[in-house]
Order: C-alpha cells, then structure tokens, then sequence
C-alpha cells in the first residue's frame, strides 16, 4: 500500500463544505484555504481545522496571496484541490508543481468557462451540466481537462437547488478524483478543445433582465430559476417599479396575440398570467418589490393590473 | 484485432468464479460469431483492494488499449473507477450481482450496470412473505451478506406489503460463529412469522443446516437470488419446511436462448451459474457497445442513449436498460427450493415475475436516509 496522498483545499465557503469532510473522514485532508468568505465561515472551518490537526490560512483579498506560496512550502501537500477558490492563482503558487492543482469546476468545460456556470446553464436550458476536474493553469478555467463528470439538470432546478445537488455531488467527485491521485501511475489529462470555449463574465443586470419582446416562456421561466435565489429573482420593470420574478411556471395556453408583458388574467390560484413573444403564458408565483416579497395576490390588492404590462 | 478487457474477481466459496466469468464472455462471444474479438484478463483478487482495482484497470486501459471492460465489481468499485472511465472516454460494464441500491449512487454515461438484481429479488421476496399472509418477519443473514444494502431492499418490500419486521438476526462469518439459535426465542415470541433471509455461498448451506434444527415445519423461509444459486444447493441439506423465494435464474428455464446457454458451457465441461450467465449475457451488450462506439465516433453520451433503447433475448428472458440507473432488467422468477431424489434442494420455477420494470423503478426510488454500504469486494467474493 503507498502512503497516503496529502491533499490542501482552497474553497470559496460552504459549497466546498461536503467535499471536506469527504475528504477528512478518508484522511486525505492536510490543509484548508479560504478565499473572501465571511467571517462566520471562516470561523468555523478555522475551528474545525483545529480539531482535526488540519493546518487553515484565510485569503481574504489578492494581496494576501503572497503568503500562499510560503504556506504550501511549509505544509507539503501532494496535490491541491482548488472548490470556488474566488482568485486566480498566480504562477509563482502554481510553480509549486504545475501538475498538484486541480480545479472543480461547476460546469462543463471547455463550453462553460467563467464563474457562475450553475446560472448560464441554467439560462441556456440545459438538460445537463457537469463537475469538470482539470489542472489549472494561470488563465481561469483553461487548464488540461481529466474529466468531465455529468449532472442531471430536473425541470424543478433552480440556482439554490442546483448548488445544492452539485454541492453533494462535488463531494463524490472529489473523492473520486482524490482516489484516482492516490492510484494512479498518471492522471490522464488533454487540452480543452478551443473551437468549443467560452467565457461566460458574470452576470450583469441586462443578463438577469426578461426581455418580454424577445424571450418566449420557457426562456424566460429558464431565467427565473437561473436567477433565484442569489439575484432574488429576474429583474423586470412593471408601471416604472424595478420587480423580480421569483417563481413562475410555463401555461401552455395561447394568448392570442396580446402584447408580449401583458397581464391577461389571475387564475383562482392567484397566480399573475403574463403573455409572452412565443404566444404561451408565463403563471407568476412570487415577486420582490419594493414593499418586499409578495404572493400575487398581494401584489394585486395594490393595484388593478389586469390589461397593464410588464415592459 | 479488437480488444476488450475483463477483471476478474475470486471467491473461495465460489472457486470457479474466475473461470465461469471467463468462459460465460468467451462462448458467448463464439456463438455470436465474434470470435475475431481479443478477451484480455486482468486479475483484482476479492475486489476488495481499491489499488489492484484501479491498476487492473488503468492497465487494461492505457497498456492494452481495450474497448471497453468488463468486470466483476460492486457500485463502490465502479465509483473509484469512475474518473479513470470518464477521463479515457471508455465504457465500464459492470457486472452485478445486485446486491446494493442503484440510487446509492449518481449515474455516469460511462458505467452499466448488468445485474443479477439480488435487492430487487430481496425487496419481491419481502413482498412476496407478506402477500402471503405473514405479518410478522424476521430478517434473517449473516455478518458479510448484511453488510449490502439487500437487507434494506427485503425488510422495505415486507413492510410496503403490510408486515412488520418484528426481530434481525445477523449470525457471524465463521463457520463457529455461525448459529440461528437465538431465532428460538424470537419465533416463541412472534404469531406465525416468516424469515425473510439474505445468504450466498456457504452460508446458503450453513443457513439451511441451523435451521433445520431449530424452526418448526410451520415457518417459512423467504430466500433472494442469490438463495437460488443452484450449485451451492446442489449439495445443501433440505431443511424440511417452506422455503420461497424469487429468483433470477434457473437451469431448468425454458426457453431457447437458456438451452444454447446451458448446452454450451456444459459442453465444455463446466457447470453453468449466475456467473457465466452473467458474462454470456454481457457479450451482446460489449458487441452492441462497440458498435455504438463505432456507429457515434466513440461519443460516449450517444452511445449511452443508444444502450437505454436497446433490448436482447437472454437465457433469463428479455434484457433491457433502465435509463435513469444505466441498470439492465429483466423478468424475475417466483421459485420453490423443494427437496431433490438425495435429500438435497433444487430449484423449481413457479412463475415468471414480469413487472419488474415498475418494481425496480419504485424500488430505486426508496429514501435511503444516510444508510449506505461499506463493503468494497465484489459481492460473494470473500
């Protein structure tokens, strides 16, 4: 039996969570670094570090990456796991072993680079995405991939839901990967086929913007679901106030020809109907306005909104 | 000349396993006409070495270059092979006995599954006990075979049925430790209970000597697949009460694809078993993998779609995939254990059990609530 590999995390927060104590309870953990996070996270990895004789560093800003290299050196791992680690790591870290850090990345590469892939995936209708391991590289998300492990997207999905279940599943994938340093004479790896990439910036606010003229029903609940919870919602403008939709579902049921936006009815569910570009209907759930998060009905009671429009 | 690869597992209760996996693929690859196909083997002892495991396999991969493989594992096993699979862009066939949930863990497009479905025979036979008016059971294994998740499978079945697991007994590994003693006290204690049981290789033997000591002719033995295995039985002692089960094969299946099955691997001297079963069987799955590959430019996911519609003809009956698992399904046998000319048991088929579909499909969708199963080896591979 070889000795086991000694593997140090970087992570961004919670999501990286499972993976850890994955990761500790088979007794590869070494090390834990944190970037940004809050100091409520930090705390609590710190601490938990401490009880299980795991050495902890925080990162919270870019400067503080100057330590990093001292702290590897110190540490000794074989490999590092990189799990939403915010900052790009720099060449002189990386120059530690190029082929030591992999990175999990929460979306199929090389089609889904950037950082927030659980939302374009999600936007885009995809029935699935993936957890890519691949070595990293000092460019984001560009590094030889090892594999690409698929995740079944389910129509319910939505960005809290899917971080979620990719949450539990890092942690399988980590642990796969971390079985694969610990027996393998040679991590099989390839370069990312660039004819396929794409950068994805993080999102802005025409991203997370319906499009009412433009963007049939199932694109526009797509977004929705892409957007909640960490936008609270896709933004939207009804009589001059900034709203988010939160929850909506597809009506297959023609509008005939009502202008895209147009509220067409409440249903006895008091879900808001809302017409859109490809002649189905959007049923609206909850919103955020500006007196908080409201049922429809609520927002009904405020004002006749029948025959008005989203725009 | 195409290559495909085999890892192979030993058992000292089934001696031959190796052999029967390896002869099951090689025949049956003959009589498909493929002979031109090269078998490259690759030994990983009980299953149970995660390194051997993985070297077996990384060599069979990048050293040999095989098509695909073929082996002989368990869910975890696949699991730590998964990476290895997904990254050389290869298909893992699995063959397994079943003994675990599928929805211990996700489904890659790379990993199938060919099963001899113990837990969905275990989670039929639990039914099967209630159905037949015993409401009050008793699980009934060993400290090996109760480390599978087949015991959760039979003690759910009983009970969506309406029965009620009133006492487990879990007897130890060796053949001192082995005792169904304290059954005594429970079957005093319990109104007309059933014993639903989960044994395989010599504690099939084990189990039925005890027993014929210590129930009563009135008490009913429920029995999985792997309770059927007909070589084990061959020689193990009738215990003289009611002993049920499903099972998943029998030599004495009637159909054609089963008597060119029997016929061949007899004809070369070695007795058919749920091993070169499942090996012959996987044979038209490797050719129709192969030519999926081919037919899709090697693209992994295709072919992985191409192999949820595919449906074959085998010594059990129809063969086909249930693609939310990658899991293969096929019919399922109501059976008796009844006492041959020597004393002995045999299997007799009752009736054929064809909505396993919808079974596995409410079976794998049981909440596991954190339970999962440690055990690395390949099942029956101690």
């Amino acid at each position: 039996m070889e000795k086991q590999k000694k593997i140090l995390v970087l992570c961004g927060g919670k999501f990286a969570f499972q993976s850890l104590q994955a990761l500790a309870y088979e007794k590869f953990l070494c090390g834990v670094g944190i970037g940004k996070g809050n100091d409520r996270t930090i705390d609590a990895l710190e601490r938990e570090s401490e009880d299980n004789i795991v050495a902890f560093k925080s990162f919270p800003d870019k400067k503080s990456l100057k330590e990093m290299r001292i702290w590897l050196d110190e540490v000794q791992p074989d490999y590092i796991f990189s799990i939403s680690f915010p900052f790009l790591i720099p060449e002189d870290v990386l120059s530690y072993g190029h082929d030591k850090f992999i990175n999990f990345h929460p979306g199929p590469l090389p089609q889904y680079r950037g950082p927030m892939p659980i939302f374009e995936v999600l936007k885009n209708q995809e029935s699935q995405t993936a957890i890519c391991a691949h070595l990293m590289s000092s460019t984001f998300d560009q590094g030889n991939i090892i594999f690409n492990d698929i995740v079944q997207i389910e129509n319910k999905d939505n960005y809290g839901k899917l971080t979620v279940k990719l949450s539990g599943r890092m942690a399988h994938v980590v642990i796969n990967m971390a079985n694969m340093v610990q027996f393998a004479n040679k991590i099989p790896n390839r370069p990312q086929e660039e004819t396929d990439a794409y950068y994805f910036e993080k999102p802005d606010f025409t991203d997370t913007y319906i499009n009412w003229k433009r963007m049939g029903a199932e694109e526009i609940t797509s977004l929705i679901n892409a957007c909640n919870p960490w936008n609270t919602g896709a933004d939207a403008c009804f009589q001059g106030e900034q709203v988010k939709i939160i929850a909506a579902t597809v009506v297959d049921k023609p509008h005939n020809n009502k202008v895209p936006g147009m509220i067409i009815s409440i249903d006895k569910d008091n879900s808001i109907n809302v017409a859109c570009s490809d002649d189905k209907q959007i049923a609206i759930e909850i919103m955020s306005t500006d007196e908080g998060i409201v049922s429809p009905k609520e927002f009904n009671l405020q004002r006749y909104i029948v025959g008005a429009c989203f725009n | 000349m195409q290559k495909i690869g085999i890892l192979l597992a030993r058992s000292t209760f089934y001696h031959t396993i190796s052999f029967d996996l390896y002869e099951g693929l090689r025949q049956s690859l003959k009589r498909l006409g493929r002979s031109d196909i090269k078998i490259v083997t690759e030994n990983i002892g009980f299953g149970a070495d995660k390194q051997q495991c993985y070297r077996s396999a990384e060599k069979l991969l990048l050293e040999e270059n095989v098509s695909l493989v073929i082996a002989y594992i368990g869910h975890r096993t696949a699991q730590l092979l998964r990476p290895l699979f997904l990254s050389a862009n290869k298909m893992l066939i699995v063959l397994d006995a079943g003994a675990n949930l599928p929805q211990e863990w996700s489904a890659s497009p790379n990993i199938f599954y060919h099963s001899l479905h113990n837990s969905l025979g275990a989670w039929l036979a639990g039914k099967q006990a209630a159905n037949d008016g015993y409401k009050n059971g008793g699980m009934v294994t060993g400290y090996y075979d109760g480390g599978y998740l087949q015991t959760y499978s039979i003690s759910k079945g009983f009970e969506k049925a309406g029965g009620k697991i009133c006492f487990n007994h879990a007897t130890g590994y060796k053949k001192e430790d082995f005792t169904m003693v304290p059954l005594k006290s429970f079957l005093k204690e319990f109104e007309n209970p059933a014993l639903l049981t989960l044994f395989s290789g010599d504690y099939v033997q084990w189990n039925f000597e005890e027993l014929k000591e210590t129930l009563n002719k009135n008490t009913p033995i429920y029995l999985s697949p792997f309770g059927f295995e007909e070589t084990m039985l061959e020689t193990a002692i009738h215990p003289n009460t009611k002993i049920k089960g499903v099972a998943a094969w029998s030599k004495s299946i009637e159909n054609n694809e089963n008597t060119l099955f029997t016929e061949t691997i007899e004809s070369i001297g070695r007795t058919p078993n749920l091993f070169s079963l499942l090996s012959w069987e996987s044979a038209k799955i490797a050719i129709k993998v192969l030519d999926l590959l081919n037919n899709n430019n090697g693209n992994i996911l295709l072919t992985a779609q191409g192999l949820h519609t595919y449906e074959f003809d085998s010594p059990r009956g129809k063969v086909k995939f249930h693609s939310k698992t990658n899991t293969s399904i096929t019919q399922l046998y109501n059976a008796e254990i009844v006492t041959s000319e020597d004393g002995k048991c045999q299997v007799r088929i009752d009736n054929i059990i064809s909505d396993t579909v919808e079974e596995f499909e409410t079976m794998s969708q049981l909440e596991l609530d954190n339970i999962s199963s440690a055990w690395h080896n390949s099942y029956t591979c101690i």
